[in-house]
């Protein structure tokens, strides 16, 4: 106060009055999960790597991506990306490319050589993991950040499983599969290759000589197609067919090869068996536009010249000389109640013919359960698992991946191995608590202010040129450029993730929010409550909340 | 992302008086901290006295002298003279009033100062009605809008004071809005740089005075904005004219809709005035481009 001035001027300013007390709501700082996070298999930050990448921040954002899952540059290659059709960007203009900017940072960790963080702790206990797939792998990732000693056991000559032995090479490039898979194994694993657990004997005693067991052994038995005898020369089963080298895939097909089923490893034959010359027809029991494939694989099979027969069933192959004559009938495919379950109607007078040379059958693998029986016991065509820790009816023996599940997708393999590993973590060491669950709803579209996310369609990867793609087994989609990746980056709502963008500070008429550097602060005196600040928050991490007095 | 930064110095104070969620103090805010020091305020009746008011406290850091309503552009010329007369040719003055100080019954003295190209800076808080007497009807109020004194809808058009003003040949003429932050804050920038008159018009939604939820006043803003109903422009020397939003995105029924002033409007009413504004941008349209 200034004593000098007569009691007639103004000489105080109006911040003596408290005008908080008209207030009835207070904005609250809430960071709240996006609807990509609630997608995603492994539940991976999305929206808060992504702000790293808008920031630049690319290392952080690979730190961020790795804590869920290790293979970024595999996922953002091959994933079915379930973030993508959940994204609320969609309702505005397109979906954000979150692969594609998975892609972008798993390649450039490749690139720099960057490696994992070693454990914080070594801890004495030991954790066998039994197959080195996503899953195994993934488990044995987490457990080894934990300090566990892993010893992992793989039946094949090399890791990666169905990512290395199913999924052709100009999907996922052999080198980030390789610098991917490696990058976990020199975290100090103790990695046993060509070693096969055989039955249940071999499981008791493994469990006898370790605290833990994570069972990842996968689907290898491969679903047999009535109607056809696959010991006749012009049958090949899809697994062996995608495990050989193109030398051997050479010898097995003939002119004209015939792919059965829908999916993606129909679609990894098919589009195998394109590159190395040969006419391909596929034929699916779903009708065109219902294939389970990825859509994207679709697109590119059909620029590859394959041909597609859907909605369709085989009835009969025979071979005379060195053509296979294959008759056909057209159903009406219904899918049924949960995954593999369907009804294939056949429809009357629809009979057909196809000539071809070879049939690759690829409808699917089914787990291997008759090793467990009398050990671990079965729901169905998987292990019996406690949901959310993957613990099988043995205690201390755990599985994941496609021998627990009938989610047959990679990214879903590599984050039952996550759960499984924190499950196991927090029974062996009472230091690391299992996380919760997230209980927080998902931050809906309408919580975003789009006034803010000018419209911009999506930053595409260009593919390949269809004539050299079909020369060879390299890579069809390209990598985003940097200044795509940003401008994809910047795309994002960062729902309910703040990215410190000041509008609530700058919009407050009452000067009531503080800048604290990574933080707000309202200033409970001048908070009137009005919930400008919400509505100006291009992220919905701003809620209103009721105060009681 | 759209940038919403401005300079702040702490030139407009907490614990001011404004209805919670006011379009009018955020505006002061970025005004206020835009003019900066240098600076001596002139205010009439309306809103803006009363948030910066409530003697002996002041909500501004720069001095301010309360005058009567017909008188805001006098007054303000008076002090100017004054600081000239001292030598402080620099300072500005900035003179704040409503829209009923402004289109009524300030016009006159607005016109004169206007006339005589007085170097003062004066803002138009036009929230289309006397909002703090109760909301009746002045002559910004639109046509169709429901006030205190025109319960059924004002029947005239509201009044075209950039045209007025531009008959003025002033230096600057504006428009702003809080859904155009940094917009607002560069306009007073510039008005600063310019000698003689200048006038920027802040559309402000009235949370009482219009029926907008008390976190709404940005939405109804861009939504103005966006409409074309409250175009953002720039007028010099009364000629040059140029539309900062040169484009119109959305019709005007999401605009009306988050009024309770225009709720008793029928479809045709809504046809009518969206006809209106239609006009009034071709309007703009072509002095822009002339």
């Amino acid at each position: 106060m200034n004593n000098q001035l007569s009691p007639i001027w103004t000489h105080l300013t109006s911040e003596g009055r408290n005008t908080g007390t008209w207030r009835s709501a207070l904005p609250n700082y809430q960071n709240q999960p996006s609807p990509c996070h609630g997608a995603c298999p492994v539940h991976g930050s999305i929206a808060a790597w992504i702000k790293q990448v808008k920031d630049k921040d690319y290392h952080g954002a690979w730190l961020t991506l790795v804590e869920n899952n290790p293979f970024p540059a595999i996922a953002g290659r091959i994933c079915h990306h379930p973030c993508e059709t959940a994204c609320n960007r969609g309702e505005l203009d397109e979906t954000v490319g979150i692969c594609s900017l998975e892609r972008f940072v798993g390649d450039m960790a490749l690139e720099n050589g960057w490696v994992f963080p070693d454990p914080e702790v070594e801890r004495t206990q030991k954790v066998a993991v039994i197959g080195g797939g996503p899953a195994g792998l993934s488990a044995a990732y987490q457990l080894r950040r934990h300090g566990f000693q892993v010893t992992l056991l793989e039946v094949s000559g090399g890791l990666g499983g169905l990512m290395r032995h199913g999924i052709p090479a100009y999907r996922l490039a052999r080198d980030v599969l390789e610098g991917e898979v490696s990058r976990i194994t020199a975290m100090g694993i103790d990695v046993r290759l060509g070693v096969e657990v055989a039955d249940k004997e071999a499981l008791a005693r493994l469990h006898g000589e370790y605290d833990a067991v994570f069972l990842a052994t996968g689907a290898s038995l491969p679903k047999r197609l009535p109607g056809l005898d696959y010991d006749q020369n012009f049958v090949m089963d899809s697994a062996e067919f995608l495990a050989a080298s193109p030398k051997a895939q050479i010898t097995a097909t003939g002119a004209h090869v015939l792919v059965i089923g829908g999916g993606s490893a129909a679609l990894d034959v098919a589009r195998s068996a394109r590159r190395l010359g040969r006419e391909v027809t596929v034929m699916s029991l779903e009708a065109e536009g219902h294939l389970p494939a990825q859509a994207v694989e679709l697109t590119e099979a059909a620029e590859e010249g394959i041909r597609f027969v859907s909605g369709a069933m085989m009835v009969s192959a025979s071979q005379h000389e060195e053509k296979v004559t294959v008759q056909a009938q057209m159903v009406d495919f219904q899918p049924g109640n949960g995954p593999g379950k369907f009804t294939a109607e056949p429809i009357k007078d629809s009979t057909f013919a196809l000539t071809v040379n070879t049939i690759i059958p690829a409808i699917g693998q089914d787990a291997d359960l008759d090793r467990w029986s009398g050990l671990l016991s079965a729901e169905g065509p998987v292990l019996d698992t406690t949901p959310g820790n993957w613990q099988t009816n043995h205690k201390g023996i755990y599985a994941g991946g496609d021998v627990a599940s009938m989610s047959r997708f990679v990214t879903h393999a590599v984050g039952m191995g996550k759960e499984a590993a924190h499950a196991i973590a927090a029974t062996l060491a009472t230091d690391l608590p299992a996380p919760p669950p997230s209980q927080q709803a998902e931050v809906a579209y309408a919580r975003i202010n789009t006034a803010y996310h000018p419209r911009h369609s999506r930053n595409l990867q260009e593919l390949a040129a269809t004539d050299a793609r079909l020369k060879t087994f390299d890579e069809v989609q390209q990598p985003l450029g940097p200044d795509a990746a940003l401008s994809e980056a910047a795309r994002c709502f960062s729902c309910g993730t703040c990215i410190f963008c000041d509008n609530c500070f700058f919009y407050c008429p009452d000067m009531a929010i503080t800048r604290l550097g990574g933080a707000y602060e309202v200033k409970l005196d001048y908070c009137k409550g009005c919930g400008l600040c919400v509505a100006e928050c291009p992220t919905g991490s701003i809620h209103m909340q009721e105060e009681a007095r | 992302m759209k940038d919403t930064s401005y300079k702040d110095e702490g030139q407009f104070c907490s614990g001011h008086v404004a209805c919670a969620g006011c379009a009018e103090a955020l505006s002061m805010r970025v005004i206020l901290n835009a003019v900066g020091e240098d600076a001596v305020g002139v205010v009439v009746p309306s809103c803006v006295a009363i948030i910066l008011g409530g003697h002996p406290t002041s909500s501004a850091r720069i001095p301010f002298i309360h005058g009567v309503l017909e008188s805001a552009a006098a007054m303000a010329s008076g002090v100017k003279q004054a600081l000239v007369a001292q030598g402080k040719e620099d300072t500005t003055v900035l003179c704040l009033a409503g829209d009923g100080g402004t289109y009524d019954i300030g016009l006159q003295a607005l016109s004169s100062a206007a006339e005589r190209n007085e170097d003062i800076l004066y803002i138009c808080f036009d929230n289309e009605g006397y909002m703090n007497t109760g909301g009746q009807k002045s002559s910004s109020t639109p046509r169709a809008a429901a006030t205190g004194s025109t319960p059924h809808g004002k029947t005239t058009r509201k009044k075209n004071l950039i045209e007025i003003l531009a008959a003025h040949r002033i230096p600057y003429i504006a428009t702003a809005s809080t859904s155009h932050l940094p917009d607002l804050a560069a306009k007073v920038e510039k008005a600063k740089t310019i000698r003689g008159m200048k006038v920027i018009i802040v559309v402000i939604p009235c949370l009482p005075g219009w029926g907008v939820a008390d976190n709404a006043v940005a939405k109804v803003s861009r939504l103005a904005v966006e409409s074309g109903v409250f175009p953002l422009i720039e007028v010099e020397d009364g000629l040059k004219y140029t539309m900062n939003v040169d484009e119109k995105t959305q019709p005007i029924g999401p605009y009306l809709d988050q009024q309770k002033r225009y709720r008793h409007l029928s479809n045709e009413d809504r046809e009518g005035l969206q006809l209106d504004v239609d006009e009034s941008w071709n309007r703009l349209v072509e002095m822009a481009d002339r």
